[in-house]
This record gives C-alpha cells, structure tokens and sequence, in this order.
C-alpha cells in the first residue's frame, strides 16, 4: 500500500478521496489553488498544498505543479478524482516518470483507451455492440460520403479524441454531411490537437446505461452492476439511479457480464465505466469508457456495499482485487442526486456566493457528499457541483418516498440550487414510470418542467 | 541496431542525395510527429518533450517567456474555465529537430515554427492580480516593506546577487523556485532593499509561500536612481 497519496482535486471528490485514504490508514496531502484555501478538504487535511492561483490551468489542470506538489510532500501516489487530469494519459505517463503512481489505469492502459474510436473497434472485437458508424476513422469527404450512405441518415459526426461535445454534429442529409465536415474538423483539431473524425448512427430517444467494473493487474475482474444516467440536461447528467428501470434483470445481468468479459480481454486495469446507450427497444450500444472513478460511484456503493474509491486505490498499488463476482450482490434501488449551483428557473445558469446556513438530511438510507458547510463562500471558478445526495431504498418506490423527504429536510440557503428540478423530477410521471429519455429535460425546458410539477 | 549513418561522415562531407533525403526526412517528421508532440505538450502542461525516432532527435519545448515576460502580466488575468474543458487551449510556440548527438552528427535541422506565446502562463509575477487580491507575487505589510512570495511548488534557491542589503528594482531576480526542473523566477515585488530571508535555501515552497523581505526605498516611484548613498 502506499504511504502518503496527493489528492489532486478539489470539492466532494477530495472530500471522499480524503476519507478512503483515512480508512485505508494512508497519509494524504490535499493540493489546492488560491481560490480554495479555506475549503473543507483543506481544512480537514492532515497536510495541504497551495499548488497556484485559482485558474484551474495553472492550478488544478498544471501537470508540473501537481508533480512537484506530489515529490516536496514525500507522496509516492497522486490521485487525480475525476475531471481535470484525471483521464489525462500523458499526465499519468509523467506521473510514472518521476516514480509516483497514477492512481487509474496505467500510462499504457489509458493509452490504449485514449481515443473513443479505437476503443468501440476494440471492444466490438471482444463482443459488445456498438452503434453502426463508420469503419474506422473518416479518411476524406468521399469516404464518408460512402460510409454514411452504408448506414443511413440521421448522423452523427464525433471526432476521434476528446469529448465534451465539441466537434459533434447531427446530421440529416449528405448536403448537411459535406457542409459539416470541415466545420467539426477545425472544432476537432483545435480542441484536442486532432482532427480525425468517424460517423455513427443517431439515436433519436435513448437512454443512458454505464457498467462499473473493477479489474485488478492480474486479470481478475468483476462487474459491480449498472447505474441509469438518463436524466441529464445538455450532456450533463443530473441524477443517477441502480437498478437501470430500462431493462429486465435478465437483460442487465447480460449486459454487465458481457461488458466486464470484454475489458479483461482488451486487457483494462483499475475501476472504470462502460457507458452504453439504450434504445427503446432495449437494444443497448456500447458508446466509450471512463477510465476513473466516476462522480456517481457513491450509486454503486450503496448498492454493494463496496468502498469504490478505496478499491480503486488498493488496485492501483498492486493489491489483488480480494473478491469475486459472487460476493457482489446488489441489494434495493439507489438514486444520487446532484446539487449544483445554478438555477433551474433561468436556463440553468451557474449562481455564486456564500452558504449561510447548511444542514444535511438524514435518517435511514441517507448519505450526503459534500464539501459544504455554513459560511463557506462557493469560488466561481470551477464545476457547479455542491454535493451529492444519495437515497437507498428496499425498493424503487421507497428510495423515491425517502428522497422527497430528504431532499424537503436539506437546508441550503444564500446560494441558488438546482433542488426544485429534482423534486419536479420525483413528482413527474416520466420519472416516477422510467420513461426518462436523455434528451427529455432539454426537449420541454427546465422552466417548463418545473411549471408542470407545480400544477400536479 | 546497427545504423549506418552513425558512421557517416561530418555533415559538409554528405552528398546532395544524402542531403535531399535528410531534408524529406525533416519533412516528414514536421508532419507526422511534431504535430502530435505539440497536443501532447498542450495537454499535459509540460515545459518540453523529446523524443528519438531512428537516428532522430525531436524536441518540442514552450517558450522561454512565459517566466519573466512582465509586460504580459497586467492581463493575465485567470479565466473562469470549467474543469475538463480547459488544458487544451495553450499551443507551444517551437519545436527543434536534432540529430542525435549519440550518431555523431551536429544538429542539421533547427526550425521554429510562428505560433502565439500568448496562453502560456508558468508562473504568477510581481504585478500578477488575482481577483481574489490575495495574488502571489507581493504582499504589503506595510509603508515600509514589501514580500517576495513564492511563482510555484517546487524547491527555492535564492540568487547570489540578491544577498541581503542588496538594493534591488522592482522586477529584479531575488531567486527562483525549481518547479520539476523548470526555474520560476522569484522577482522583487517594488524597489528597495533585500531584507531578510523567510526560507532557507533549498528549502520546499507552496505558491504564494512569502520568501524574501522586501525593504521600500525612500522614493518608490523614483526610476532614475540606482545610487545615491544616504537616502534612506
């Protein structure tokens, strides 16, 4: 195990990060930027590191910076949470050059995973569906002229690296196709330094399924179940729930034994999670990988049981996996909610300021991820999450029963919460029915939602 | 392993083919290589990357600037990017082409490409103002003096030739803090006089950490004089 791990993260995440490692018996040092000197995991930390200014750039996305944090505090780990390095392999490549250990895949293994396009031909190679595109990337505008009229409009255009929705475009006809290409090529290039680009088919009304694996580095590997992310607004998901309502239990078992088989084939190391998309047939396409711990990870652990994050890390120091698949077993129905800062009443937008009063729910099933507390001044710099509620339930409708009630018990003032859409989302029938679609809450609008609810 | 051109003759002895070949070499690597070198170098913020193919030697580093380029600093300002969406958006600005020295020729390509130093921050500076107020850079405790704080995390040298006493401009180099092998220069935050040193040399630093004493000069606006005994 190691002895002392940097937490190269900031909010919940380094909260949660920082409370594995105290259970694991494990120092940590949290690395922080100006903006979040006075933040709770900072606070708590045995030892923390001012590593720069509040632009996450030279702070939080500075590779050198957090390197150097990592060898002056004495870490012999780093472990990146999720966004900002934390899919970055040429961060876990330098990572491993200055004899520290990425906590995630290694340097190889993220490589062999880093581009979305690779990955689906690896993986349908070892068995999993894949939506219909192209066969491999798009060479010119007459190949994919050929390749899009092999499967059939409507389309989307997706570049090869990166994600975020940057250089994606759906398109309806070949004219829409030619005139898109160059547009999604300069998008491409100027995001993530790569242009190339592939097809696949679009799916007008899916939904969003993920697997949760874990592999150890010799090859043993478990499923941990599947978590449904369909409610999501523009891309971003806003509650997360297990089990997924869009598949029979013999359908999901199905899919997250064929998806667990398929990355120990391909040789993947660490926790990750395969995203699929849904059909309303039921019909499930595997779409890309998350090779990192995941902000929904808490679903899983309150369903198995199975500390995710400390998994994670006694898998990155070398540690055997130390279960089977038979000592999974998911018990009830889990739904995570996130509370972010903005506004549901006006497209979103993102609010600041300072928590004047915050008190937590609590009572049976309950749990709540978040770096908050009374007078903490939210920093506008950064993602919007406040913090996660998690509700666990014997069954889907208790979890419902006990999230209406914890979600009226959370105290939040002096900020602008996205609360009321979650408890919009608990009254509607779509919900309540598992009809949720991805693109639902964007389809009627936030305002419009809400304004639905209200009448009910 | 055995590689024939390491036994070719120096470089003025090549033949106009060998020539025409190295240069279609360069070619192909300017197109094929480098351009994935400066996304990788984009993405992970390092300072330079090189790497061998064949007989060749490639490097592809940031510009120097970005340490003491001050004029720059006034609109530096931090922006409010969205975490995973950012660490894309800084292009290196050169890249080498070497032989390597190992094959036992001089460098025969050195090429820069025109790319904008601009997005290339490393580290904070005197006049650097974060909205917060609390920027790294300098610290004023009062009319009197001035702190020196720490560009970066790394390891802090002090200069020799900022030795207490030592009367220094605003800008001067006090030190630098050695931030995974690139030096982040420690700069005097107003005109005055080293005074005492908060760290020991070689000492570990976090950003913003106060490191060296600054004592104001009499006349802080005044920019002509690097003399006069008896003012203070």
């Amino acid at each position: 195990m190691f002895r002392k791990i940097l937490i190269a993260n900031r909010g919940e995440i380094a909260l949660r990060i920082l409370r594995a490692c105290r259970a694991l018996g494990v120092e940590a040092v949290v690395a922080y930027s100006e903006a979040d000197r006075d933040s709770l995991p900072v606070q708590l930390a045995d030892e923390a590191i001012c590593i720069g200014p509040a632009d996450a750039k030279r702070s939080y996305l500075s590779a050198p910076a957090m390197i150097s944090a990592a060898i002056v505090t004495g870490c012999d780990a780093i472990h990146p949470g999720y966004g900002f390095l934390s899919e970055d392999e040429g961060f876990a490549e330098v990572v491993g050059a200055h004899d520290l250990v990425f906590i995630g895949p290694p340097a190889p293994v993220l490589d062999r995973f880093a581009s979305k396009e690779s990955t689906r031909r690896l993986l349908a190679s070892h068995g999993l569906p894949t939506i219909p595109g192209s066969n491999g990337v798009l060479r010119d505008d007459a190949h994919a002229l050929e390749e899009a009229a092999r499967i059939g409009y409507p389309l989307l255009i997706k570049p090869s690296a990166g994600g975020g929705g940057k250089g994606m475009r759906m398109v309806r006809t070949p004219r829409e196709l030619e005139a898109s290409l160059n547009v999604c090529r300069s998008e491409a290039r100027a995001a993530f330094g790569d242009d190339s680009l592939y097809l696949e088919r679009w799916l007008d009304e899916n939904r969003h399924v993920e697997v949760q694996v874990a592999v150890d580095r010799y090859g043993h590997g478990v499923h941990l179940g599947e978590r449904d992310c369909s409610v999501q607004r523009r891309h971003q998901k806003i509650l997360e729930e297990a089990p997924t309502p869009a598949l029979s239990p013999a359908a999901r078992e199905d899919l997250c034994n064929r998806a667990i088989r398929a990355v120990v084939e391909a040789g993947y190391e660490n926790v990750g999670t395969l995203e699929f998309l849904v059909d309303s047939a039921g019909n499930y396409y595997f779409i890309e990988i998350n090779c990192r711990i995941q902000v929904e990870h808490p679903v899983t652990e309150m369903l198995t049981g199975i500390d995710m994050v400390a998994t994670q890390i006694r898998i990155a120091a070398g540690e055997p996996l130390g279960f089977t698949q038979a000592d999974v077993v998911p018990r009830g129905h889990a739904i995570e909610f996130r509370i972010n800062a903005e506004d549901p009443e006006n497209d979103f937008r993102p609010s600041a300021g300072t928590i004047e009063r915050y008190l937590a729910p609590g009572g049976p099933g309950i749990r709540m991820d978040s770096h908050l507390f009374a007078g903490y001044e939210v920093p506008p710099f950064y993602d919007s999450l406040l913090g996660k509620l998690i509700v666990w339930g014997q069954t889907r409708e208790i979890a419902i029963a006990r999230s209406l009630v914890a979600l009226d018990e959370l105290v939040l003032d002096g900020i602008i919460t996205n609360v009321a859409i979650h408890q919009a989302l608990l009254r509607s029938d779509a919900f309540i029915e598992g009809r949720m679609t991805t693109n639902l809450l964007d389809r009627v609008g936030g305002a419009a939602f809400l304004a639905a609810a209200a009448r009910t | 392993m055995t590689d024939d051109r390491a036994r070719r003759p120096a470089a003025e002895d090549r033949s106009d083919d060998e020539r025409t070949a190295d240069h279609a070499e360069i070619d192909r690597l300017a197109t094929e290589l480098v351009p994935a070198l400066i996304a990788k170098l984009a993405a992970t913020g390092l300072g330079e990357i090189e790497v061998r193919e064949g007989p060749w030697r490639v490097r592809v580093r940031r510009p120097a600037a970005a340490g003491t380029d001050r004029g720059r600093r006034s609109t530096d300002r931090p922006s409010r990017a969205q975490p995973g969406h950012a660490g894309h958006g800084h292009p290196p600005a050169g890249f080498e082409t070497h032989r390597s020295a190992r094959e036992g020729r001089g460098p025969v390509a050195h090429s820069t490409n025109g790319a904008s130093p601009a997005g290339t921050p490393v580290g904070p500076g005197a006049s650097d103002q974060e909205p917060s107020g609390s920027a790294g850079g300098s610290r004023t405790d009062s009319q009197t003096r001035a702190v020196a704080t720490s560009p970066a995390v790394g390891v802090y040298q002090p200069s020799r030739d900022a030795s207490p006493g030592s009367r220094v401009r605003s800008g001067d180099r006090l030190g630098v803090v050695d931030m995974l092998g690139v030096a982040q220069e420690v700069v005097a935050p107003a005109d005055g006089l080293v005074g005492a040193s908060l760290v020991e040399p070689g000492q570990a630093v976090e950003y913003g950490q106060e490191l060296v004493i600054i004592e104001l000069a009499a006349e802080p606006g005044q920019t002509t004089g690097r003399a006069p005994a008896g003012e203070a």
